[in-house]
């Protein structure tokens, strides 16, 4: 009996190793845990879909599968995971978040030469974070570009009060809002910066109040933001909110708190023919939601690898990192979720920014497509 | 205005890290297990609380009397088959706080597998405030957050000085074999200290579900707080760990009225420190030399 079990479980091993040979591995670095985990299922999700794309129309030789790991959104869990991926399961590219996150991992994937793929992160600096780093969201300086200006130009809002996280996204936004704000002609009349894992936001409300702005712009992610909008508006904060790209995230846009506040994201007509339809179409009909530029980001991130890795099988090379980007250098465009995707020299993407506004529903489109200046 | 509004925000938070604070020092005090899944049971009780409440809509004191049974059968739980088999074999202080916070982590995953990974709060008309004067604005739940803290308080320290239990629980702390002589058994009068405990976050986590919201790692913080309210209140001393709270929380609050937000926390730690290096045993902790 104990024979016959070693040789199921030797069988089982066997099963393994060849199914692992049988198929195409990349791996993700995500928050599955922690306080921004939301964000984890969220981008899973959408890289997933992906994948069962790219297996249905059989695009790859091989099945595509991912690997998930678990960053919690902090760069000591990232780089953790990261190594595991990059060392043990040898993947040619991991699908990273956050900024933190990214700009540790970073290192890592350059010196083994293996591709990163950031969807979900935007500090500026991600852009320079050498070749192996690609970028297919637009940076939060892109987004500043342009909310800026019509914060305060086409809406009248000229004192602003920014509420920022102290992580290298919220320091960030900080920075683009301190220059740009200024420059359209309106003024920064608090900065009020509040600790990553802070939880009571009675008192900032008090700070915000005594400022007087126009308008309280968020700068925060995760569960943070959602509890520092709901915070403000209960201890009487009632002018208009506004946020960055994070605001698209469920947490927020079902927020009753959250009614009527402001934010950007890269401009993605989920209504064109083509492969934006139905990924519109199978993403609600898997989650009941209506999909959002994190889901157009992550989906792209893997059809970017699906793209680059069938030119490669096609050329009879080998599917590497060092391959991916080569081929990557030579590929122009992308026909990707929202459009046609070209890559810059550093490795991100510039694409039209448009203004949001939440309503309780799937987003009000406020302001079309600009592109940053 | 600024520093009144401070003042009182922070006895409104103060009153919610006092109720917290209370049952991780009552169960600490009478069974010196170091219940870092403490946390864990603030998590379900508050996630039961709004799951009932503002999903499935059920009145408010069903919520929370769902609440307190989930919270009471996790403390059980834990000492019935957690602490209790491994304080049979080796009882040792980092065995249990290891599978404490094991405890912990699965809580929180299950947590954000069953009700969610985003955010999640109760909205009440409890939580808006109104302007009382100019510039000053007070919510009804910082008025209720104290008087539920005071009565429980209260309530706790009477069952604990009259009721035969709540003295066999006091007793348990000094010398379990004592309790035996009077032929009590240290394993229930641990129960009953651990249901106790587990009990009174209920307040906590309902008022934290209305306020500041929730999100599956919430516990996490819940715990940091309890444990630096109980040091500086004096271990064992649940009138200590009720100041203690109560300090953190204006701590916590005055600090914005000369420093940026980014300090709040900070601030906690600092005083936590303070009397770590100036009075380690607290307000109200017994004075003790390392033998």
């Amino acid at each position: 009996m104990r024979r016959l079990r070693f040789l199921a479980l030797l069988a089982a091993m066997h099963c393994g190793a060849a199914s692992a040979q049988d198929s195409i591995k990349i791996g993700a670095d995500l928050p599955m845990s922690g306080p921004n985990a939301e964000y984890g299922e969220l981008f899973g999700a959408a890289a997933s879909l992906a994948v069962e794309h790219a297996n249905a129309d059989k695009m790859l030789s091989k099945k595509l599968i991912i690997q998930f790991e678990d960053s919690q959104a902090t760069p000591q869990q990232g780089v953790v995971a990261m190594n595991k991926l990059v060392n043990v399961e040898k993947v040619p590219l991991v699908l990273s978040a956050f900024t933190g996150v990214s700009k540790a991992i970073a290192p890592v994937g350059d010196r083994a030469k293996v591709v990163s793929v950031n969807g979900g992160g935007i500090g500026p600096d991600l852009a320079e974070l050498g070749e192996y780093f690609w970028n297919v969201i637009p940076l939060v300086n892109l987004e500043i570009r342009v909310m800026a200006p019509y914060l305060v130009q086409e809406r009248g809002f000229k004192k602003i009060a920014l509420v920022y996280v102290d992580d290298p996204a919220g320091e960030a936004i900080q920075k683009e809002l301190k220059e740009n704000v200024p420059k359209a002609g309106g003024q920064m009349v608090a900065e009020l910066q509040v600790p990553r894992n802070a939880q009571q936001f009675t008192s900032v409300a008090a700070k915000v109040r005594e400022a007087g702005p126009d308008l309280v712009f968020i700068a925060s992610f995760g569960a943070q933001q959602a509890q520092i909008v709901k915070q403000l508006r209960d201890n009487g904060v009632t002018q208009q909110l506004a946020g960055y790209s994070a605001f698209s995230s469920p947490t927020v846009t079902q927020l009753p708190e959250a009614k009527g506040a402001l934010f950007p994201t890269q401009s993605v007509d989920w209504q064109a023919a083509g492969i934006s339809e139905r990924v519109a179409k199978d993403w609600k009909a898997k989650s009941g939601k209506e999909p959002n530029a994190y889901v157009a980001n992550y989906y792209n991130a893997v059809m970017v690898f699906v793209h680059l890795a069938q030119a490669l099988e096609k050329s009879g090379q080998p599917i590497t990192g060092e391959n991916l980007l080569r081929q990557r250098k030579s590929n122009g465009s992308f026909d990707l979720v929202g459009g046609k995707m070209e890559f810059l020299p550093n490795g991100s993407v510039s694409m039209p920014i448009q203004i949001n506004e939440i309503d309780g529903a799937a987003g009000k489109l406020v302001k079309g497509g600009t592109m940053a200046k | 205005m600024l520093l009144l509004q401070l003042l009182i925000n922070g006895l409104q938070l103060g009153a919610i890290y006092a109720l917290t604070a209370v049952g991780f020092s009552l169960i600490f005090g009478a069974t010196k297990i170091f219940h870092v899944a403490h946390g864990a049971a603030f998590t379900i009780a508050a996630y039961l609380f709004w799951w009932t409440n503002a999903v499935l809509g059920l009145l408010w004191p069903f919520a929370a009397a769902l609440a307190v049974v989930a919270a009471v059968v996790f403390g059980l739980f834990m000492e019935r088959f957690i602490y209790r088999p491994i304080q049979r074999h080796e009882g040792a202080f980092f065995t249990v706080f290891i599978a404490a916070f094991g405890v912990q982590i699965i809580v929180q995953n299950l947590i954000g597998t069953v009700f969610g990974r985003g955010f999640a709060s109760v909205t009440t008309p409890l939580s808006h405030s109104v302007e009382l004067l100019p510039g000053l604005f007070v919510a009804p739940v910082a008025a209720l957050a104290l008087v539920v803290a005071v009565i429980g308080f209260t309530a706790l320290s009477y069952y604990l000085s009259r009721s035969h239990m709540g003295m066999a629980m006091r007793a348990l702390s000094e010398n379990p074999d004592l309790i035996r002589v009077f032929g009590l058994d240290p394993g229930r009068v641990a129960q009953y200290a651990f249901a106790i405990g587990s009990a009174i976050v209920v307040p906590g986590a309902i008022f934290t579900a209305m306020t500041a919201g929730l999100n599956p790692a919430v516990g996490a913080h819940v715990m940091l707080i309890s444990l630096a309210a109980t040091i500086v209140g004096g271990i064992g001393s649940l009138r200590g760990a009720a100041y203690g709270g109560l300090l953190l929380g204006l701590a916590e609050n005055l600090a914005l009225w000369r420093l940026d937000p980014q300090w709040s926390e900070a601030v906690t730690f600092i005083v936590l420190f303070l009397f770590i290096i100036f009075r380690p045993a607290g307000f109200f902790g017994r004075p003790y030399a390392a033998k």
